[in-house]
């Protein structure tokens, strides 16, 4: 196997590893690093659930090697919180937006990357946002729900 | 985990284009085409060359005849750059329907032409801005209009050892629009059934001095309907003659039945889509 030695920067904490090239972004966050907030359903770009922040945007990290993150930046819904929830976070539980919660994670990044790119946006553009996060449970307007509100909380910060 | 494979990260065009030739490694890019086949267990690379490591091939230029545009540019840089929308609308429309914008984020237009899908959704809006493919080998560069680039389903005239550079796309003249229709049985998610994509400039008087017309998933590879486009240049543009021109492009096409639609209904599809994209293109001149 061809194995390289990666620096990570996951959440501000600084993790180096030795990985084979294979292993994917998703996996290196699940299995090396016991983050397991970020979720893997389909493994093909297709579910959303493994979304993740790297560098500043949103990418299916079942898609991305480990390898290719080296040197850079990833946040995960670990890293979301500043002490108390993320607005996004609470926004979420007061909306009803989570019920089993598999693909809260992923959503909570995806929403996360767009507001910080456009803090106010259209309930249609957060719509078209969410389009590659699948949600089993929800019907989703109350995900959309709680993206609106929480763009509303941190407008008001 | 993807099935192991070697990677080799070249810093240059020029070393990726030798390791191409020497081995039988296959290009990476954004890894969204490649990864998803893999782990489908329907390719097993021996050796993926990495190109995220070549900045040149990042590089977007303008000149003064247009703008040069490298093959690792993701589909989110036609989806938010200004000059996308509103001079090269079609494309912009493209690439901003590619799967999800995690998908955009890293899925690249070069990725997207070489992997040779015939439902690429760059594909049909590049082919009416008439994009001309900059190819590279080892020693040498050479161009090759997007027309002549496909071979056939999932072949594309790129040698061995040769790699997609750039594509560089002619300005649009000034009397000029495009519209892209990427007709799907969801709105979010989903490949194209069909896509229909055209671009109508206007001369002095309102007749119809340029016209472009392209189909994707309406045969083996994305195609110009040249007939189509003959049949509406010269004339003025109603929707009679709209409506005639979709006619022939529905015989220029050659479409199949596969799982997502038979071949009948994508050539009603042909038909009334590209009514609607000649007709949707000229009101916005
Ligand atoms: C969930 C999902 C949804 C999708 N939805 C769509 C969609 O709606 N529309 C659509 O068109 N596509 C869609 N795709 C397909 C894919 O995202 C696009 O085709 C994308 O543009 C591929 O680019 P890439 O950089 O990821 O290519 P890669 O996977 O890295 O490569 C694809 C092929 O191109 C070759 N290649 C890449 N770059 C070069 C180069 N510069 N020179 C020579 N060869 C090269 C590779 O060797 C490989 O054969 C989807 C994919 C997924 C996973
Ligand atoms: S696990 Fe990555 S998109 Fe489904
Ligand atoms: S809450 Fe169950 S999948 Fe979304």
């Amino acid at each position: 196997m061809d194995w390289r030695d990666v620096t990570v920067y996951v959440n501000g904490d600084e993790y180096t590893k030795t990985i084979p090239v294979q292993m994917t972004l998703a996996e290196f966050l699940r299995d090396e690093l016991f983050l397991t907030g970020t979720k893997i359903g389909c493994n093909e770009g297709e579910c959303g659930a493994c979304t993740v922040i790297l560098d500043g945007v949103a990418v299916n990290s079942c898609l991305v090697l480990a390898v290719h993150a080296d040197g850079k930046n990833v946040l995960t819904i670990e890293g979301v919180s500043e002490g108390e929830l993320h607005p996004l976070q609470q926004a979420f539980l007061d909306a009803g937006a989570v019920q089993c919660g598999f693909c809260t994670p992923g959503m909570i990044m995806t929403a996360k990357a767009l507001l910080d790119r456009d803090p106010a946006p259209s309930r249609e553009v957060i719509r078209k946002e969410i389009e590659g996060n699948l949600c089993r449970c929800t019907g989703y307007n109350r995900i959309i729900d709680a993206v609106e509100k929480a763009a509303l909380m941190l407008q008001k910060r | 985990m993807l099935p192991a494979f070697k990677l080799l990260e070249p810093n240059t065009i020029e070393e990726a284009c030798r390791i191409a030739l020497d081995t039988d490694g296959m290009f990476l890019a954004g890894a969204t085409d490649i990864f998803v086949a893999m782990h489908g267990g329907a390719l097993f690379p021996e050796t993926l060359i990495s190109l995220a490591k070549i900045d040149a091939l990042r590089d977007i230029r303008k000149t003064d005849q247009g703008i040069f545009i490298g093959a690792l540019t993701p589909h989110r840089y036609f989806e938010f750059n200004q000059v996308m929308k509103t001079r090269y609308t079609a494309i912009h429309e493209g690439c901003a329907q590619v799967g999800s914008p995690q998908i955009r984020n890293r899925g690249t237009i070069g990725g997207n032409l070489c992997n040779g899908a015939p439902s690429a959704d760059s594909a049909g809006p590049l082919l009416v801005f008439d994009a001309v493919c900059v190819i590279v080998g080892a020693a040498y560069e050479r161009t090759l209009p997007l027309r002549e680039f496909y071979l056939g389903p999932k072949k594309t005239a790129l040698r061995k050892g040769e790699l997609l550079k750039s594509i560089y796309l002619p300005e649009p003249v000034s009397r000029s629009a495009s519209r892209y229709i990427k007709f799907t049985r969801r709105n979010a998610m989903d490949l194209a059934l069909l896509g229909v994509s055209a671009y109508l400039a206007l001369d002095d008087s309102g007749g119809i001095a340029d016209a472009r017309l392209a189909l994707t998933t309406a045969g083996p590879t994305p195609i110009r309907a040249g007939e189509a486009e003959r049949r509406l240049i010269g004339h003025k543009p109603c929707d009679s003659l709209f409506s005639e021109a979709a006619a022939i492009a529905e015989n220029e096409s050659l479409p199949r039945t596969s799982w997502r639609s038979s071949k009948e209904f994508r050539l009603k599809l042909v038909k009334s889509l590209t009514e609607k994209a000649l007709r949707e293109a000229f009101e916005r001149i």
